[in-house]
């Protein structure tokens, strides 16, 4: 079976390993179970698969990217091919050697993630001392040729902050902040409880960005994206399943998006298995949700559903337990209570769990 | 806007024309899909160019009328620029 549907864009998540423990991480819990890594060759052809397939973005991913040590090679492979190359990175590694590595290799574009705007509250969310390195980073990478773009993922601990993270952007000159509401997936759903952000957070960041994002217009670009727990129609997840992106995660596996794997009522191939534009027209997991075929009523029958596409397939299958359930985060859903009653926790506060390799075990 | 001005791509902004003569404008994480008058006034942004030479260029190639092709490109320039994929210098 073949579609005519073409992807534009390739996540290649290198490994999952990082020597942060955000809680908000959009990894999987099982990051034990993605040690066993592609390896610099099987990435090469995948790369060249991608080209092949008229993909013309590429992301290097994780867990931490740069914990590749052939990250600059994978990275002079695709710009060879014509991709643009984006890096989404902490910054924790990118020191004068190895960012002159990447410019060299024909790095694009680098997103540097910070956790809050100050120092105390940014090490606390990471779980390390981590601040000043990223700081470092950012007044390098804003000094060499490559583009730079800020990412703040905002949550309840540091939604409070977002003036501070804007100010910090302006002083460094970035040409694009991203305030990014935590997405439930991963880590972040497993600690939604203490993560949600209440209504009063979220109406204030929207008014503080959308003043800001008129300060700054011509300068920065400033993208606040809202939680779609807060919201009454379901984001355009992927631009719908199976039509413009894929991720391949650290052991191969190829996805629809980089949480498909929390779908287990799916299974993947595997890109030493079988070549990507196969993967991408005839694996059971692309085609189950692609266009509208699949769809429950109400989406089936939905003006919107060509926009949406029928919102999340992951968000689906957590709140549900069934991958073609409509998205609860649509106020048209049978389950849409459910998400009503999880925006409640904002107003409580359970301890978080850090991302970790293994769970500690407990004193 | 001078149209004395050079325009020239932004860091990280990059112009993909496909073999089927299709054209794109890459830039971080996205690609803007161009029409074939944005692509051919894009083609020519080099930081040499001024906006008078580019409407000149397009001009002289396209049967187009001076006034609209400057109105045109310029309008589009500033898009961009406020955008931050391009740069007027």
């Amino acid at each position: 079976m073949t579609t005519d549907v073409r992807p534009l864009s390739l996540l290649c998540e290198l490994t999952y390993r990082c020597n942060l423990q955000c809680p908000y991480c959009y990894n999987p819990l099982d990051l034990d179970g993605y040690r066993d890594e592609i390896d610099t060759a099987t990435w090469q052809r995948v790369i060249g698969e991608a080209a092949d397939m008229g993909i013309v973005q590429l992301g290097f991913s994780g867990g931490e990217p740069t914990l590749r040590r052939d990250l600059s090679a994978l990275v002079r492979t695709a710009a060879a091919r014509g991709l643009y190359t984006n890096l989404i990175t902490q910054g924790t590694f990118l020191d004068a050697a190895r960012l002159a590595e990447l410019v060299d290799a024909g790095l694009d574009h680098i997103q540097i993630s910070l956790q809050a705007p100050e120092r105390e509250l940014a090490d606390e969310i990471a779980g390390t001392v981590v601040h000043e390195r990223k700081l470092e980073a950012i007044a390098r990478v804003q000094n060499s040729p490559i583009a730079l773009t800020l990412n703040c993922v905002l949550h309840r601990n540091n939604h409070d902050s977002i003036a501070a993270v804007i100010d910090l952007a302006a002083s460094f000159g970035v040409r694009k902040l991203e305030l990014a509401n935590v997405q439930f997936y991963g880590w972040a759903y497993r600690n939604r409880g203490g993560l949600m952000p209440t209504r009063e957070q979220v109406a204030h960041g929207l008014e503080v960005a959308t003043a800001a994002k008129r300060r700054y217009a011509g300068r920065m670009e400033i993208v606040y994206v809202l939680p779609d727990y807060f919201e009454d129609r379901p984001k355009a997840c992927m631009h719908g399943w199976g039509r413009a992106f894929m991720t391949v995660a650290p052991n191969g596996r190829a996805m629809p998006c980089p949480g498909a794997a929390t779908i287990t009522s799916l299974s993947f191939e595997n890109v030493r298995d079988r070549g990507l534009a196969a993967i991408w027209n005839g694996s059971a997991a692309f085609t189950a949700y692609r266009g509208t075929a699949w769809m429950p009523d109400p989406c089936r029958s939905c003006d919107r559903r060509e926009i949406d596409w029928g919102g999340c397939r992951c968000q689906a299958f957590a709140l549900t337990g069934n991958g073609a359930a409509v998205d609860p985060a649509c106020a048209l859903s049978p389950d849409h209570d459910v998400i009503v009653a999880l925006r409640e926790t904002g107003s409580r506060h359970p301890t978080l769990v850090p991302r970790r390799m293994r769970e500690a075990t407990p004193a | 806007m001078t149209t004395a001005l050079r325009p020239g791509f932004e860091r990280g902004v990059r112009l993909r024309t496909a073999d089927d003569g299709t054209a794109m404008l890459l830039v971080p994480e996205g690609a803007i899909k161009l029409n074939a008058s944005a692509a051919a006034a894009l083609a020519l942004v080099d930081g040499e160019r001024s906006i008078d030479d580019i409407v000149a260029h397009l001009c002289a190639r396209f049967d187009v009328d001076d006034a609209r092709a400057r109105d045109d490109v310029t309008a589009l320039f500033e898009r961009l620029r406020m955008r931050r994929m391009l740069v007027l210098a």
